[in-house]
């Protein structure tokens, strides 16, 4: 089954189909999120969040959308939200030298190395459109026309806000690196 | 060349994006060592960015997400609640409309209840001070006046046509008798008062008040007074004008 037939089965009130969707989305839900925010544990609470409304909002998927696009629609959403009623950006206050070691986790064995570190923390320098733009189309391997679709422009749009991100992930790093 | 469009270029070379001559171009270009340093460090990030390895969710993102299915769905079969509201926004509008006319035709209604109220109260205060000025021992002005304002009235209830009666049988002044008594011919015709004035008749010993009943039972034609007009010829405390205006009464009326 599509993920599109799927979520169909779910609008019309099949709900248990909903936890196809979840093995299927969870984990690029949470690297998506977690790389937004920086935060794991965070991270968790609002992938938990999306397919809440996943559920509760099902009425708002049109049959025939791309559930992908939806679906990180609604997931875009609801960290633009958790940031609007916090009032606040991680990146205003995180402590620049700390960023990078939220991805190592001692549960899963997870460590990085000195370039990793100096790749998020390169991360957090940029804009936060910028940074999900990387985060989709080169941590999540999104092709430039899912991105186009879920954000609702043109793939040469797309293409050059990418090349401009990369250039700009590039002078970070390479300016970190010689501190 | 533009630095952005060299950026673009090389970032598209590395991805593979490029077609034959693009690719022939950009290794042409790898010969500039300027060139070739910002191809290597682009390459360098990007492929940072790729090999990035994945984030694993913890075990209690799974739970979670299970407790919140089975809550969602125990809610869904859950038998549904009344509604309140009505789904449609036009129908929710109409409703406000409907509400907000409802508002102003009970507040229409309240205020239109209230001025009643209040003419009702205004009006049976100034009846209890009618009544109470007619039995006013002191000023006979007081009694008069009274009396004169029970002729505006459109008709007259048990309880006042009672206290003019009185008034006209019983007030100690002639005047206030005599206003009692042609207030209450306006309302001859009302059975009760017709029934009170035939019997004052036979109960008045005021000549004044005498002559002037006599004078409206004839312009009454009311026959059945004929026994009391007798009477009051045959009664020797009569005085000779009352007797006269009697004999008269009885001419007129047989």
């Amino acid at each position: 089954m599509t993920d599109e037939q799927i979520m169909e089965a779910v609008r019309n009130g099949d709900l248990q189909q909903a936890s196809l969707l979840f093995d299927r989305y969870n984990k690029r839900l949470f690297n998506f999120l977690a790389r937004m925010t920086m935060d794991r544990e965070l991270a968790e609470d609002l992938t938990q969040n999306v397919f809440l409304r996943m559920i509760r909002y099902r009425n708002s998927y049109k049959p025939g959308h791309k559930f992908q696009s939806w679906i990180y629609q609604v997931a875009r959403n609801v960290f633009s939200d958790h940031y609007q009623v916090n009032k606040k950006k991680k990146a205003d206050h995180m402590d620049i030298e700390k960023v990078g070691e939220w991805v190592a986790d001692e549960n899963d064995g997870h460590t990085i190395d000195e370039q990793e570190k100096l790749l998020h923390r390169s991360m957090q320098l940029l804009s936060e459109e910028q940074r999900e733009l990387l985060i989709l189309t080169r941590f999540q391997h999104m092709k430039y026309e899912e991105v186009a679709e879920m954000m609702e422009t043109t793939v040469a749009n797309i293409k050059v806000k990418v090349h401009r991100a990369i250039s700009k992930l590039r002078e970070h790093y390479f300016q970190l690196e010689k501190i | 060349m533009e630095r952005e469009k060299l950026e673009g270029l090389l970032i598209d070379f590395i991805d593979g994006r490029l077609n034959e001559s693009e690719r022939k171009e950009v290794k042409g270009l790898l010969n500039d060592p300027e060139v070739r340093v910002l191809y290597e460090q682009l390459k360098q990030v990007t492929s940072a960015m790729d090999r990035s390895s994945e984030l694993n969710p913890s075990n209690r993102m799974f739970s979670d997400f299970q407790q919140m299915l089975k809550e969602e769905t125990a809610k869904e079969n859950a038998p549904q609640q009344k509604q309140v509201f009505f789904t449609p926004t036009v129908y929710r509008a109409a409703a406000a409309v409907a509400l907000v006319m409802v508002g102003i035709s009970i507040g229409y209604f309240v205020n239109k209840f209230n001025a009643q109220q209040e003419t009702i109260a205004r009006m049976e205060q100034e009846r209890q001070e009618m009544l109470t000025n007619m039995s006013d021992p002191i000023s006979a002005s007081s009694r008069m006046k009274a009396v004169n304002n029970t002729t505006t009235m459109s008709t007259l209830d048990d309880v006042f046509v009672s206290a003019l009666v009185k008034t006209m049988n019983e007030d100690k002044n002639t005047n206030v008798r005599l206003a009692a008594l042609e207030a209450l011919s306006k309302f001859q015709q009302e059975p009760k008062v017709k029934q009170e004035l035939i019997a004052a008749l036979a109960k008045q010993s005021d000549p004044i008040v005498q002559i002037a009943l006599i004078q409206l039972m004839v312009k009454m034609k009311e026959k059945g007074v004929l026994n009391d007009l007798n009477r009051i010829i045959e009664d020797s405390n009569t005085i000779k004008p009352v007797k006269d205006e009697a004999y008269s009464g009885i001419l007129k009326l047989s």
